[in-house]
């Protein structure tokens, strides 16, 4: 069965919580170029938690997995990450509440859930220079690869290469969301910190998916 | 930085417990969340919490008490506060009647009480309404900016739903209410000096001893230009003629009026602008039904006022009148 079980959605979070803490300042540097340069701190202070207190965490189902990761994001994150990214997390948990596993619809469905939640939040779309320019041509990834009957593996190698493409897309937008917002032109040739970060988060995750499943 | 703190870290948590201290048949503190709350809650009303960052004082735990608000949340110093905080306001301020958030009109405060109240519909099965304030015309909406600032119209807001929520109403009318007075509002304001954020200790921008800013934020964010200072009657003109402008009000339309200190003005150059502003005022024909003259939302230790005009109705004019009672507004 091609599935991610509440043990594997466990190994993606750890490793997620991996790459933001290793790129805390690479993150920030990315930031400060057009944004107000907290952004990678603001994302590992909640993160960190998240590994703190794994302990505490219930793995009773994927969505209340999730939920209580969200719920740290909320409360440890500073500045707007909290709020956006443990939206994210509240959707994705509410997704797959009572789940015991995902199968690759189920896992696209569930990020679309995540981006939602998001521009429930922060009102963004596509084209306004933020995390959402890298999550959702990952997402749409995620459903062509279900709809086309690909396998977990390969399906979250493509989103993920769709999320740095996305990424690096950013440089060409102007930013109009956020503090990067009163830049306005002068915000052009940087890409936006949290549409790069998921692009390394989502290749991370992807090669970890990959030795898993193997 | 001269101030009379301990530490920059320490500001806004002993300065709420100061605020307790000082009126503790008001006021409850509670620091793990640093939320304000009555010390006598009535649960069978709606439930009317603000909040936002610190350094407006007396807003916003000023206003907490009978007629006005039911708690506050406290963020740090001209920062939004945690969804967390906001939440857990939410859910220990509970009452039978739902919960009106009302909110001003920046960014991190938005996302942070919405997050909060979506958190706390879904979990916590408590209904949840959003108020949103952006009086301040110095700002002009666009398709591209996140809108106006709301400043010192906040006050009316609180006052007025919070006048409408002790009569009991439901959680729609209420929230109608406070919505009105949203939409009917307006301030500008301007600064003769800078203030001070204590975290970074020096002042956030300057001006020239014959300069004013013309159109500042309530945390020191710039104006609609940098002007040569005059006399009172031309600054309140000017003030006037943009509020005017946003929100006509024909001959024998009733107002109330506020004069607001940013912190660092004395009361006597309050009440001359506030004559520049009763004498235009009645030159066009408003009735100004009330007047409030003080600090009610500061920007620490900026030295500066604001002029917001509410608009009257009956409705609107009948809960102004409502009686209010807390540590920094009271009306008998």
């Amino acid at each position: 069965m091609d599935v991610l079980t509440v043990k594997h959605i466990e190994i993606i979070i750890e490793t997620m919580t991996d790459i933001i803490i290793e790129n805390e300042v690479p993150f920030c540097q990315l930031d400060s170029a057009a944004g107000d340069g907290d952004f990678g701190m603001s994302l590992a202070k909640g993160f960190r938690e998240v590994k703190a207190r794994s302990g505490e965490l219930s793995r009773e189902s994927i969505g209340h997995f999730l939920k209580d990761v969200g719920m740290i994001i909320t409360e440890y994150c500073g500045g707007a990450s909290g709020p956006i990214w443990g939206s994210a997390f509240r959707s994705a948990a509410k997704y797959s509440a009572g789940a015991a596993a995902l199968d690759l619809n189920g896992i696209a469905e569930m990020l679309n859930c995540a981006v939602e939640g998001i521009q429930k939040r922060g009102g963004a779309k596509l084209g306004d220079k933020t995390l959402l320019d890298a999550l959702i041509p990952a997402a749409q990834s995620l459903r062509i690869s279900a709809n086309s009957g690909l396998s977990i593996s390969e399906a979250s190698k493509l989103a993920a290469v769709s999320a740095v493409q996305g990424g690096e897309k950013t440089r060409s937008y102007v930013a109009s969301k956020g503090r990067a917002s009163y830049l306005g032109e002068r915000s052009l040739n940087y890409p936006d910190a949290g549409a790069v970060a998921i692009g390394v988060i989502f290749t991370g995750i992807s090669k970890k998916i990959e030795d898993i499943l193997k | 930085m001269k101030k009379i703190i301990n530490s920059p870290e320490a500001v806004v948590n002993e300065m709420c417990l100061g605020m307790e201290r000082a009126h503790p048949d008001y006021l409850v503190f509670d620091p793990k969340y640093r939320v304000l709350s009555r010390k006598q809650p009535d649960k069978s009303k709606v439930c009317l919490i603000s909040g936002g960052g610190s350094g407006h004082e007396p807003a916003h735990g000023g206003f907490v008490g009978k007629g006005m608000l039911d708690a506050a949340v406290c963020g740090d110093v001209f920062a939004s506060p945690s969804t967390v905080q906001v939440y857990n306001a939410i859910v220990n301020n509970k009452t039978d009647k739902g919960t009106l958030l009302i909110i001003k009109n920046y960014t991190g405060d938005k996302l942070n009480f919405e997050a909060a109240a979506e958190m706390a519909q879904e979990d916590d099965d408590i209904a949840v309404e959003k108020v949103y304030v952006e009086d301040d015309v110095a700002v002009k909406n666009s398709l591209y900016t996140v809108g106006r600032r709301g400043v010192a119209g906040t006050v009316f807001v609180h006052k007025i739903a919070g006048a409408a929520a002790e009569t009991g109403l439901e959680l729609p009318q209420v929230k109608r209410i406070a919505e009105k007075v949203a939409e009917n509002v307006r301030s500008i304001g301007f600064a003769l000096t800078s203030c001070t954020v204590p975290a970074k200790g020096t002042p956030t921008f300057t001006l020239a001893e014959d300069e004013l800013e013309f159109g500042v934020g309530i945390h020191g964010e710039p104006g609609v230009e940098r002007k040569k200072i005059t006399g009172s009657d031309d600054l309140a003109q000017k003030l006037l003629d943009m509020i005017l402008e946003d929100m006509p009000l024909v001959r024998g339309e009733k107002a109330a009026l506020m004069i607001n200190g940013l912190g660092a003005t004395p009361l006597q150059e309050l009440y001359i602008l506030n004559n520049s502003a009763g004498k235009i005022l009645d030159q066009h024909g408003i009735k100004v039904y009330r007047t409030f003259v003080g600090n009610y939302m500061t920007a620490i230790d900026m030295a500066g006022a604001s002029i917001s005009l509410l608009k009257l109705d009956d409705e609107t004019m009948a809960y102004l009148d409502s009686p209010a009672d807390t540590p920094a507004f009271g009306l008998l």
